[in-house]
């Protein structure tokens, strides 16, 4: 995202905020910034019908700026297209004010923010975090065993699963080439999609990973088919190879931690996530008394002063800022402030990655603490009760 | 011209045999006008054919002389001829004394017989083949019940003159509709009865006592007309039955019937349940009402006895049989309707009982088990198995020795047996198994199955569904690198293989050639207590554990007992060979009748094109009930319909098939593509009368191995795996089953606990079913299914 302009007030927040997307990346990140009750200004195409002197109407396309107050957002991560709807909140001479319109966000077209509550320190390092242009790095994941196949587009902040391919493979038996010709059906079948999926002019690192030795043969295969083509020869040296304990989606998070692979990947930011994650989940394997989620839990911790310097950190999945609800929204603001005062590290998942979907299936947000609390779970139900 | 008259003529007839209750709500065509040439005919033509009636002595009016002018495309003979019978008749019958307009029933039939006649109609000409056969190779059935929509019939129009209808049309509907009513109230035509008695042939098809009981089901709602009470003709002797059905046309199908009608009231919607659209008789139920023969006889009965005159038999018995296909239709919805009968009636089945011949032939019948060979990776479970097959003599000694040169040339003799088991060239390169191989071979005692199970961690997913299919476990355990197993994978499969339910196993201390010193009989004990102190702490009956010291390689003490002098005397003495521990537990390898009784489930583990005759083929351990030659089965989550071809045991065919039994299964449905596609490995194979359930989530109480959080977790049931989170952790709990503490934020290994499982893709399954929970290539965790949660709907949207 490219910042145009801003007029932010840095003590009360409020200001507007103009920026432009380049990339369908982008996308994401509006979909992060604009909430409900926010005035957003963009360009659009609207139907006008006009009524000639003799009575008759007529319908044309006019590209006007509109001025809405956001009631909806949809976003649609696999085109990564976000559609806006709201009320026109100034009118022009195309539009009557309180009518109701759908901005699409298109890439390279400006558009302007105003929030409504007006912008909190979540939403300013979602806008930081959103023009920051290092972290734009992408790569290609395949995850895949005999019989299914995921391909997976990786950015810095969201995993979208683009296709799956799956088939039935018949098991080896005696005297039964079956299961080697499917395999190299399959093998071809997961290539032609892959190949669909990449664009060769910008082609980004691909990571192979499978149990077994399925990625290795898949590789194999990939080089016999592409060493004789001059566009895709290219592509090879950009092929990793990984391990990776299935081939479902949820795996992806094992691979992009591992060592092999965060060397061979340019950014480092996706695992990094990953690897946060990971050290708050081996110490809650390990049932350190430091280690805590829930909502309540954390809460409490936090209002204890215990995710604080020295150590504590704050995960925070940025699906609890999308709520539609300004109070929900402002007490995980409230939580992300006081921890920040603390003195604590607070980290915003995104919940379009596998790391920041296992803190989704931990309730979306968890902590390490500065100093053990022990049974804080149960501190927190005796003060309900 | 005479062609759209055709067109016309046809729909008037068909009106009589398919539309009662539309009748009414024909609207006559307004707009049509006389082409000038037409009128021009009129006016030069219907003086002439006045002027020739006159001097008959008989009067007509304008209309009824351009009608029947209309009628015989201009041919003033044939029309003065219609016109004068018309007349006569009516001097005749009396009513002469009527205005024109109010036309008696004979002259209705005799103008619409004198112009099928003229007009030379037949209903060849507008066949749009049988309505039934433009579905004929579709499945509908087992829809479920949300996808099943309504049927708006479409508003065919009817066929009218070029540029519409004239007035004359018009005056055609009107005659029409009088006719209707002339109909019903039943003056004595021979046309008329015999559409009568098809009505009344149709109620009793219709009537409470014909139908299968108490089904409720929406009928198309064009069977409004209360039924009239049954009125049974006498049926006639046989031999005119004979001659009526070498005349039945096929019955159409409920979809074809409202195809093929034209409706001309397009709000009539008609709820059509897609289960009906099925015109199979092969429903059970069918049977509890009168036979379609039956049918047919009675239909023929009555249009005979009551036409007295047989003056056209030929026409009598087609009208009877016209009737016909609206009872038979009406049998078929009620046959259909009852159950969810299968639509493949291509195998024909004998109906055996096969627990009740099963446990008949109990006592002559050879003991028959599976094995699961599972123990850590390069552990040698594949070479002891491929010694096993060639002791037995399932593996001729040519093969080994071809396999022998060709592990030579890449420099891994030793490889040799395992490849009889590792058989793609990836395992054969890597020197890896990677899927489960699956080989039978008999003694003389017992017959056996193998399932080689990859040792590799990654490759557990197989082991899973391989020790699922097994009655007895082999562990394989190197000598020698014990330690290296304990760790590795010798755990974590005994702790599977335990959790799949297996019972007894058999551990095969291997590699006792290659111990220092050789058959080390201390480094044996000592590797035994290791192994037992593993297997009873798994929950493994110490009864239920037999120790065999070997090498697979030499084939020392795996189907013969090594030489009983030097090293290895002791193990003559004190141990039996593989080959007998394994006939040991074979003998009490036993089905349970209960287990025979239930209904039929089997897991696909394997899909494939056997040969040409048997396009696609599943195979699978049967985990209850029984199965035979030509029994229709259902295929879970895709609901897929499919009947038993043909069933193989131990690659060989028998005619029927029990729970414990690894068989192969023939299938044949009306698709066989659909069904290829359809169905994957994993799937429920369950008889058709009882399906499993489909859910998207459920409860498991389960025994933890390592800490288990909320969380993404694969699922495995069997050879199915599914990606799936653990939504919740509900309660950890004691080994009674008592409640320890609600809502865990962890469950620590080691504790059993409750748990709530989503998955993210169908799952088929029943409670008491096995599930193993993995992540990240670790086992979590593995249970019982206590209970099953939301039914599947469809694939949730969402991130």
């Amino acid at each position: 995202m490219r910042l145009i302009r801003q007029s932010i007030e840095k003590k009360t927040g409020e200001g507007r905020c103009t920026m432009s997307p380049e990339e369908p990346e982008d996308m994401w990140h509006a979909y992060n910034l604009i909430r409900e009750g926010d005035t957003l200004r963009a360009t659009a195409v609207r139907k006008v019908a006009t009524e000639s002197l003799s009575g008759s109407t007529s319908t044309h396309r006019v590209r006007t700026t509109l001025t809405i107050t956001v009631t909806k957002l949809d976003f649609d991560s696999h085109a990564s297209q976000l559609h806006v709807s709201g009320r026109v909140s100034e009118e022009n001479k195309h539009v009557k004010l309180g009518s109701f319109h759908t901005l699409d966000l298109e890439l390279n077209r400006e558009f302007t923010l105003e929030k409504a509550g007006g912008w909190d320190s979540v939403a300013l390092d979602t806008l930081k975090e959103s023009i920051n242009e290092d972290a734009k790095a992408q790569m290609w994941a395949v995850l895949l065993n005999e019989g299914l196949a995921n391909i997976c587009l990786v950015t810095s902040h969201q995993t979208i699963l683009r296709q799956q391919i799956e088939t039935n493979m018949p098991k080896k038996r005696p005297g039964s080439t079956d299961h080697d010709t499917k395999l190299k059906k399959f093998y071809q079948r997961v290539y032609d999609s892959l190949l669909r999926q990449i664009d060769l002019a910008d082609a980004k690192p691909i990571l192979l990973a499978s149990p077994g030795f399925t990625a290795s043969e898949f590789q194999k295969f990939f080089k016999a088919k592409a060493e004789g083509d001059k566009k895709l020869k290219p592509l090879l040296v950009k092929i990793t190879i990984a391990h990776a304990a299935s081939a479902h989606v949820h795996a992806l998070a094992e691979v992009l931690k591992s060592q092999g692979v965060t060397k061979s990947v340019t950014d480092a930011r996706f695992s990094a996530e990953s690897q946060y994650m990971d050290t708050f989940l081996e110490m809650l394997r390990k049932d350190d008394p430091k280690a805590w989620y829930g909502p309540k839990e954390v809460e409490a911790a936090a209002e204890q002063g215990a995710i604080g310097k020295g150590g504590g950190v704050l995960l925070i999945s940025n699906s609890l800022f999308r709520s539609q609800e300004i109070k929900v929204r402002k007490r995980w603001v409230k939580l992300v402030d006081s921890v920040k005062e603390a003195g604590g590290d607070v980290k915003i998942l995104s919940s379009m990655h596998e790391s920041g979907k296992k803190l989704e299936d931990l309730s979306g947000v968890a902590a390490i603490l500065t100093y053990p609390i022990k049974d804080l779970d149960e501190l927190v139900e005796g003060v309900q009760g | 011209m005479s062609g759209h008259r055709r067109v016309k003529d046809i729909d008037y007839d068909e009106e009589d045999l398919y539309d009662e209750v539309n009748e009414d709500d024909a609207e006559p065509d307004t707009q049509a006008e006389l082409t000038p040439e037409d009128q021009a005919n009129f006016a030069t033509l219907t003086p002439v054919v006045r002027a020739e009636l006159h001097e008959a002595g008989l009067q007509a009016s304008d209309r009824e002389i351009q009608d029947a002018l209309w009628n015989y495309y201009w041919d003033v003979g044939k029309s003065v001829g219609y016109l004068r019978g018309l007349r006569g008749k009516k001097v005749n019958g009396g009513g002469g004394a009527k205005k024109e307009k109010v036309k008696s029933k004979f002259e209705e039939v005799e103008e619409e017989r004198a112009r099928k006649a003229a007009g030379g109609w037949t209903s060849a000409g507008l066949d749009l083949g049988q309505p039934e056969s433009w579905f004929h190779d579709v499945t509908w059935s087992h829809v479920p019940e949300a996808i099943v929509g309504d049927l708006i019939t479409p508003t065919k129009r009817r066929p009218s003159m070029l540029g519409g209808s004239s007035k004359l049309a018009k005056l055609a509907e009107e005659r029409k509709r009088k006719a209707e009513a002339a109909k019903v109230a039943a003056t004595a035509s021979s046309l008329d009865h015999l559409t009568l008695d098809g009505t009344h042939e149709q109620s009793k098809g219709r009537s409470p006592d014909t139908q299968p009981a108490a089904k409720t089901r929406n009928y198309p709602a064009r069977r409004k007309e209360p039924s009239p009470p049954p009125k049974l003709p006498e049926p006639e002797p046989e031999q005119e039955v004979k001659e009526a059905i070498s005349d039945l046309r096929a019955p159409p199908t409920a979809f074809g019937h409202t195809l093929s009608r034209s409706s001309r009231n397009p709000d009539q919607r008609q709820t059509l349940q897609v289960h009906n659209l099925l015109g199979s008789s092969t429903s059970p139920d069918a049977f509890s009402g009168p036979s379609p023969d039956d049918i047919v006889t009675r239909a023929q009965g009555a249009s005979r006895s009551l036409n007295n005159t047989k003056s056209k038999p030929q026409k009598s018995i087609a009208n009877g049989v016209n009737g016909l296909p609206k009872s038979v239709d009406a049998l078929h919805l009620n046959g259909t309707s009852a159950e969810q009968s299968p639509v493949q009636p291509k195998v024909k089945s004998k109906n055996m009982d096969v627990t009740k011949i099963w446990t008949e032939t109990a006592a002559t019948r050879r003991p028959a088990a599976a094995f699961v060979v599972i123990g850590h990776v390069d552990h040698g479970k594949s070479t002891l198995m491929g010694r096993l097959l060639l002791d037995t003599g399932a593996v001729h000694q040519r093969d080994i020795d071809r396999f022998r040169k060709e592990a030579t040339e890449q420099g891994k003799a030793s490889f040799a047996l395992a490849w009889v088991m590792d058989t793609s060239a990836d395992e054969r390169e890597r020197g890896v198994t990677v899927d489960i191989a699956q080989h039978h071979f008999s003694t003389d005692t017992a017959d056996f199955t193998i399932l080689d199970a990859p040792g590799h961690r990654d490759f557990v997913p197989n082991m899973i569904g391989g020790a699922s299919m097994a009655d007895i476990g082999v562990l394989v355990v190197d000598a020698n690198q014990l330690e290296s197993g304990l760790k590795g994978q010798t755990r974590e499969h005994v702790l599977l293989a335990r959790a799949v339910g297996l019972e007894r196993i058999v551990v095969a201390v291997n590699k006792m050639d290659g111990a220092v010193p050789a058959w080390d009989q201390h480094l044996f004990r000592s590797v035994s207590e290791e192994v037992r102190k593993l297997l009873t702490e798994t929950g493994f009956d110490r009864d239920n554990i037999k120790l065999v010291p070997c090498s697979g390689l030499n084939g020392d003490n795996v189907a013969t007992p090594p030489a009983a002098s030097g090293l290895t005397a002791w193990v003559t003495q004190s141990s039996q060979t593989l080959i007998s521990a394994l006939e040991d537990f074979a003998g009490s390898t036993a089905t349970s009748s209960e287990s025979l009784n239930n209904h039929l489930r089997l897991q696909i583990t394997d899909i494939f094109h056997a040969s040409s005759q048997h396009p696609i083929s599943v195979s699978g351990r049967i985990s209850a009930g029984t199965v035979q030659i030509g029994e229709p089965i259902t295929i879970m989550p895709s609901s897929e319909l499919a009947s038993i071809k043909a069933i193989d045991v131990a690659d060989s065919p028998v005619e029927y098939a029990v729970a414990g039994q690894l068989v192969t299964l023939h299938l044949t449905a009306d698709d066989i593509e659909q069904l290829e596609r359809n169905v994957r490995i994993g799937d429920m194979l369950c008889s058709s009368s009882s399906p499993i359930e489909v859910v998207s989530d459920f409860t498991t109480t389960l025994l933890s191995y390592q800490p288990l959080l909320p969380g993404p977790v694969e699922v495995h049931i069997g050879r199915l795996q599914l990606p799936g989170r653990t939504t919740s952790l509900l309660e950890l709990v004691d080994a009674a089953g008592g409640t320890v503490k609600r809502k865990p934020r962890i469950v620590k290994a080691g504790l059993r606990a409750k748990v709530k499982v989503t998955v993210d893709r169908a799952l088929p399954g029943d409670e008491g079913d096995r599930v193993v929970i993995r992540a990240d290539g670790e086992t979590l965790g593995s249970g019982t299914i206590s209970g099953l949660g939301e039914r599947w709907i469809g694939a949730a949207s969402g991130n």
